[in-house]
């Protein structure tokens, strides 16, 4: 090879090996470079710009690492790096919303970052230290960050009864028992209750076959564009327990013949006596009187009716029982009178309390709904139904299984379809590879999945068999809240042992009460030992509040105690006989076990004790601000015109020591009385009778 | 040569990473945690919804447990009792009444009652009934919806705090 070609190929070879050991030094340059410019470590350096910037550097500083830190819990497998950036998640000056993120502090809540970490209640993935990583789902990572919206729902894992400080996970809860979900879908922490839906074996005794079809068609006639709840074309918070089964005509007539042609087993209908009868129907003013007795009664406090004032039409009353504003055009005039005497033999588990009629009474309730709660155009827009062929009522007993009616409704006869949706139980803990969202276009996370099944079943499957509920944006927002919180067992193994499982309480006396409790429902409304409605005052401790000839006067009588309250108990035309045994019942057995009734004797007050009282009453703690004494005061508390003949006086003492620990979460401020001060306003209290027979609203609605 | 190739290799792989990493700070997207715990209607305006953060919506839930029966004009039972009362306590949301007044005047009326600090005793005392966490959650929510809105003082005075 001649020398020139020789030192050609030589310079060709040194450029190469040139390039190649550039090549080589900026290889190895990049590793330093590209771990210099990690996320995390601009963070840290911006960190302390910022900190710089505060009057408070030195504490924001103080225990900072400047390396990736980690909290690490081994008992409960929690490794979380989201501190290495979120550094001033514990500097409690650095709350306010004008901090950027990622430095702002967590908000004051009962639980220590340190303590418990980030992902057991954000979510994400806690080793990573890039951005996306941690907070999104990634090829290695399927659960990502939690949006702060739903952020209650992490409370619910653990925390299974509701707490105060989680109103829209326990207004999810609410919401997943009140519509029923139970009915087709298992949820942790809700019970399958005894009734779901009505038992339709006998609904052709109570309502028309154009009814049906109204219904089944549409529950609320109207749903306004804000996503407010029409029902019957009255707005109503709530939305209705039936959904809409988007059923074509076809379906919607042989499901309504099928349902009216039911062999049912109406029993004879409650025969008035005829002369009586014929005196009541005399009267010029029967449906005003009718009209009277439904109000006294406080039917109101259960049901609902649409009442128009100043030319807006609202919904009074409560949402215990159906709405009644158009049950007159609803109900048969037979099936009426039997229901009002006695609902359970209807329907078993019905809530109603059987009332203790006269027949005037009933008789003249009953025409009331029939003429004055009626709408005669409720049924103007269903189409003509001759009587249901054989086809049709064949159709509609296979829709009724194939639309999971019988997971709701018990008809005779029919299997009860328990669980015919999927189990949602575990719902909270799914990862996005456990979800189906077929060809939808939606985001590939867990909360767009449920907040779409719940929007619009149809939106992740076509053939979807769930109906179409319409929430409000808030009422989706907690429902989705509660089945995020659904999780099963937590993926974290510490983490089982904390959970707080819900408290379900049962209260089922037996004997002469339990009887009578079962009659009048007390539960509906009132609370015992945990077990109950909330509506109504707790009676856990009702023995050691009130006398026990109190109580017999008030069950027989119900007089008003908080006048501004819409709810009031209803007028159930008790016997003494039964009013003496629920107050017998509720002096010896709902007590507390803190307190002596006997400790405090009325003999020992003295008159300077109640003038002192008094004096306490009115000037030094004023507690007229909330309490009324004859006509003058506030009503915020209950009335004390008669709390000497109403109250133990030991339960006045125990009261004013300390309101909360007889009563949890009462209104009443606990104030720092010395026991001096307590015992003079106990001693005025008892002195406050009002005495006198009271006109009993009874005889007052009779007209006697 | 060799240097000129290293200087344009070592720009391209700055700039390159540089472009890369460099996320910007959150700031130009809307705070997704403004409206996450709770919101309240303006009484003024209905159509405006005000925002709460955490402490301002725990203060909310107390304040619709212990205090709405008196610093409303309507209560989730109906009617309020505020008419009642004389004086008439002022509305929640009244900047006039509430604005000129510190936080810790508004800590000690809630924890002391009226009568400790010159105001009417029909106002009681709520310490041994609410946590310390509990006033400040509701001082918290009034300012939140004051009206006209609440401005914090420029310097707060001596930091002094009774946790």
């Amino acid at each position: 090879m001649p020398a020139e070609e020789l030192g050609k190929a030589s310079r060709r070879m040194r450029l190469a090996f040139a390039i190649s050991s550039v090549a080589f030094l900026v290889v190895l340059a990049v590793s330093p470079v590209r771990d210099y410019l990690r996320a995390w470590k601009r963070y840290e350096r911006d960190y302390i710009r910022f900190a710089q910037s505060r009057p408070d550097t030195k504490q924001l500083l103080a225990d900072n690492p400047f390396e990736i830190d980690q909290i690490w819990i081994p008992q409960m497998q929690v490794v979380d790096r989201c501190t290495t950036c979120h550094q001033g998640i514990t500097q409690p000056t650095l709350e306010d919303s004008s901090v950027p993120q990622p430095f702002r502090a967590h908000p004051h809540i009962p639980h220590r970052v340190r303590d418990w970490g980030c992902v057991i209640c954000h979510r994400g993935q806690g080793l990573a230290t890039e951005v996306r990583d941690a907070h999104e789902t990634t090829l290695a990572w399927e659960q990502p960050i939690l949006p702060v919206r739903y952020i209650q729902a992490s409370c619910g894992i653990c925390h299974r009864s509701d707490l105060p400080q989680t109103p829209r996970l326990n207004r999810g809860r609410e919401l997943l028992a009140a519509l029923n979900c139970v009915g087709c879908h298992r949820l942790q922490g809700i019970e399958r209750p005894a009734m779901l839906g009505p038992d339709l074996t006998n609904i052709a005794g109570k309502v028309s076959r154009a009814w049906l079809y109204k219904w089944l068609k549409d529950p609320r006639t109207i749903t306004a564009s804000d996503g407010s709840v029409v029902v019957n074309g009255y707005e109503n918070e709530d939305e209705p327990r039936m959904p809409k089964f988007r059923l074509n005509e076809n379906e919607l007539r042989a499901l309504s013949g099928y349902l009216s042609t039911l062999p049912t087993e109406t029993p004879q209908p409650y025969r008035f006596d005829p002369r009586e009868l014929a005196a009541w129907e005399r009267k010029p003013d029967l449906v005003e009187q009718g009209e009277t007795r439904f109000r006294q009664m406080f039917c109101t406090t259960c049901h609902s009716l649409a009442v128009t004032r100043a030319g807006e039409t609202k919904l009074i009353g409560g949402d215990i029982g159906p709405e009644l504003t158009k049950v007159g055009s609803k109900v048969k005039p037979d099936w009426l009178t039997a229901w009002l005497r006695n609902p359970q033999a209807y329907l078993p588990h019905a809530q109603m309390p059987r009332y203790q009629w006269s027949d005037q009474d009933l008789y003249v309730v009953t025409r009331y709904i029939e003429s004055k709660l009626t709408d005669p155009t409720l049924l103007s827009d269903v189409p003509e139904l001759q009587a249901p062929t054989a086809a049709e009522s064949q159709l509609g007993q296979r829709l009724f299984l194939e639309k999971g009616c019988a997971s709701c409704h018990v008809i005779k006869g029919v299997a009860s379809q328990a669980d015919y949706g999927p189990d949602l139980a575990s719902l909270g803990s799914k990862t996005v590879s456990q979800l189906e969202f077929g060809n939808s276009r939606m985001a590939r996370t867990l909360v767009s999945y449920i907040e779409a099944k719940i929007t619009n079943p149809l939106s992740v499957n076509a053939a979807a068999r769930m109906p179409q509920y319409s929430l409000t944006p808030n009422d989706l927002e907690a429902i989705t809240s509660a089945l995020l919180s659904m999780s099963g067992n937590p993926a974290q193994a510490g983490l089982g042992n904390l959970i707080l499982p819900a408290q379900h309480p049962q209260f089922r006396p037996a004997g002469a009460f339990g009887e009578l409790f079962e009659r009048y429902k007390c539960y509906v409304c009132h609370r015992f030992n945990g077990f109950g409605g909330t509506l109504a005052p707790d009676l856990t401790f009702e023995g050691s509040r009130a006398q026990r000839k109190w109580m017999v006067d008030f069950l027989k009588n119900p007089q008003t105690l908080r006048p501004t309250l819409t709810f009031r108990m209803p007028q159930f035309n008790m016997t003494t006989e039964e009013a003496t045994v629920l107050a017998d019942y509720l002096s010896t057995v709902m007590q507390t076990p803190n307190m002596n009734l006997e400790g405090v004797n009325t003999k020992q007050f003295t008159p300077p004790m109640v003038s002192l009282g008094k004096q306490l009453y009115e000037v030094k703690y004023q507690c007229q601000s909330c309490h009324t004494i004859g006509s003058t005061g506030g009503y915020v508390g209950p009335n004390l015109s008669n709390v000497g003949n109403w109250m133990n006086p030991a339960w006045l003492e125990g009261w004013l020591k300390d309101p909360q620990s007889l009563v949890p979460e009462v209104i009443e401020p606990r104030r720092a009385f010395t026991d001096e001060e307590r015992t003079a306003l106990t001693a005025y209290l008892m002195t406050l009778k009002q005495n006198g027979p009271t006109r009993t609203t009874a005889a007052a609605g009779r007209g006697q | 040569m060799r240097s000129k190739l290293i200087v344009v290799l070592a720009v391209l792989l700055s700039a390159g990473v540089g472009t890369s990493c460099r996320e910007k700070l959150a700031a130009a997207k809307p705070d997704p945690l403004a409206r996450a715990y709770d919101s309240e209607p303006d009484a003024n305006d209905p159509q405006r919804v005000i925002p709460l953060n955490y402490q301002q919506a725990q203060g909310k839930r107390v304040f619709y447990q212990y205090c709405v029966w008196c610093h409303a004009d309507a209560t989730p039972a109906g009617p309020s009792n505020r008419s009642n009362l004389n004086p008439t306590p002022p509305l929640a949301n009244d900047g006039t009444a509430f604005n000129p007044l510190s936080d810790d005047f508004l800590r000690n009326i809630i924890t002391l009652g009226g009568s400790a600090v010159g105001k009417s005793a029909l106002m009681p005392s709520w310490g041994k009934t609410l946590s310390q966490d509990d006033i400040d959650a509701v001082i918290a929510f009034y300012r939140a919806i004051a009206q006209p809105p609440y401005q914090a003082p420029a310097h707060p005075g001596p930091k002094y705090s009774v946790r």
